[in-house]
């Protein structure tokens, strides 16, 4: 069954009488920055902007934009984190405020008559070396007097490698498509289930240009098989234990045909300390395995097919602890803010790379939004 | 596994319908509180969701769409 054939029979599920309860649309704007700083030596600041606009009682157009400004050793000194690199060289100057700014718009148009709710758009990004494209479509269908919502999302993206270094990629594209099929429930006045499954398809050069393995007898750039197929099943849910306090959790489980698969737990406690201001803490656990191709630093010959540098091809562990913070304005225009920690367990191929023992960051977000 | 999900779904629509119903319009105010979204922080969301992206080689669990960058 053809991609675009199974998406239109879906949707003619869906294509009951059409009602005219209210949507939930309205104009609001938000606008923000965040941050990102860890022991690698990078560095990104990130200022962003939304707008949403009603053009009609059902219909809404938005813009999104985020400019990431990065700082990164890895890019001064060209791929390593450590040291100059004589392979790739530095692709920064050394004047430059920043090493490399990507900008990132997205454009989107959303439908929702109050059972059904249509959102699809565009996405573009671009930095020094690497151009994103993606077109993307989501959705949702209210059912059972709005105790049920069934959605489905589509996306595909159209990426682009350009390495700031003379080198031929064997394929400078990177495609990924992307379907979500998602059911939400409310179980009771005070708790709602959600259940998501996500299949996944890459194709392209999927490792980085600037990687390479450096050993005795070898000097390979990167080398991953040229497609990837992924599975991805999350069950959520939020629970209100009491008038103050509420609880959310979520489950993943990811699965592969590169043999990685991994674990994601996280749970978040969030409590009313006034009717204007909410916090609360969040943590996150984070297990995988590593790839059928990745071997021990050092073991690599000139016989194997594929070369691994990044430690994301290995087994590892991460934490992640955050603590969120919502207040709330006369105006109803509110405040958000969050800080996060994150660490990875300790590494080789981290240690190979960056010099460090494992990865650790601090990232943070900042926005005020308001309806107008 | 596709096929799998959409006989779910429809089985969903056509056979449970009144047991599924289960809250009734009166009793969601709760549901209306930030404290009772799965992301209260859409902002935190997103930033979240690029950064272990980025630092992480798992992927999906979430029905919205993350752009993708060269970052190393």
């Amino acid at each position: 069954m053809s991609l675009k054939y199974l998406l239109l029979s879906i949707m003619s599920l869906f294509l009951l009488e059409v009602g005219s309860l209210a949507s939930s649309l309205k104009d609001s704007m938000s606008f923000g920055v965040n941050s990102y700083n860890d022991n690698a030596d990078v560095q990104v600041y990130s200022p962003t902007l939304s707008l949403f606009k009603k053009v009609s009682h059902q219909w809404m157009i938005g813009f999104k934009m985020r400019i990431d400004t990065i700082s990164a050793a890895s890019i001064k000194n060209g791929a390593n984190a450590g040291h100059v690199d004589a392979v790739t060289s530095a692709s920064s100057t050394e004047d430059a405020l920043y090493d490399d700014i990507r900008y990132a718009p997205t454009f989107m148009a959303t439908y929702d008559d109050g059972e059904n709710m249509l959102s699809f758009g565009a996405y573009y990004s671009t930095e020094k070396d690497y151009t994103g494209k993606a077109v993307f479509m989501n959705y949702v269908r209210q059912l059972n007097e709005q105790n049920t919502a069934i959605g489905i999302g589509f996306s595909q993206s159209f990426d682009k490698w350009n390495p700031v270094f003379d080198r031929a990629l064997p394929r400078d594209e990177r495609n990924e498509r992307k379907i979500d099929f998602s059911i939400n429930q409310l179980i009771t006045p005070t708790f709602s289930m959600q259940a998501v499954y996500s299949n996944m398809y890459s194709e392209g050069f999927l490792s980085s240009p600037y990687h390479y393995v450096l050993q005795n007898n070898i000097a390979k750039f990167e080398n991953y098989p040229q497609t990837r197929a992924g599975h991805a099943m999350a069950l959520k849910g939020v629970y209100l234990l009491n008038a103050t306090n509420a609880m959310n959790f979520s489950y993943r489980y990811y699965f592969d045909d590169w043999d990685i698969s991994s674990h994601t737990l996280s749970v978040e406690e969030l409590h009313d300390f006034s009717s204007k201001f909410m916090s609360g803490i969040k943590l996150r656990y984070y297990t995988q395995t590593k790839s059928n191709f990745v071997q021990d630093i050092g073991n690599y010959t000139l016989a194997d097919k594929y070369f691994v540098t990044d430690y994301r091809m290995s087994a590892f562990d991460s934490f992640n602890v955050g603590i969120p913070f919502i207040y709330k304005l006369e105006s109803g225009n509110k405040m958000t803010a969050s800080i996060d920690y994150y660490q990875t367990t300790d590494n080789d191929y981290v240690k190979s790379w960056y010099g460090v023992d494992n990865i650790s960051a601090v990232f943070t977000t900042l926005s005020y939004e308001f309806d107008y | 596994m596709i096929k799998a999900i959409l006989l779910i779904v429809a089985l969903l629509m056509l056979g449970c319908a009144e047991k599924l119903v289960r809250v009734m319009p009166y009793e969601k105010e709760y549901f209306a509180q930030d404290k009772m979204s799965l992301s209260p922080l859409s902002e935190r969301a997103e930033q979240e969701g690029h950064i272990f992206l980025i630092r992480e080689a798992s992927a999906g669990g979430e029905s919205s769409f993350q752009g993708g960058c060269g970052c190393r």
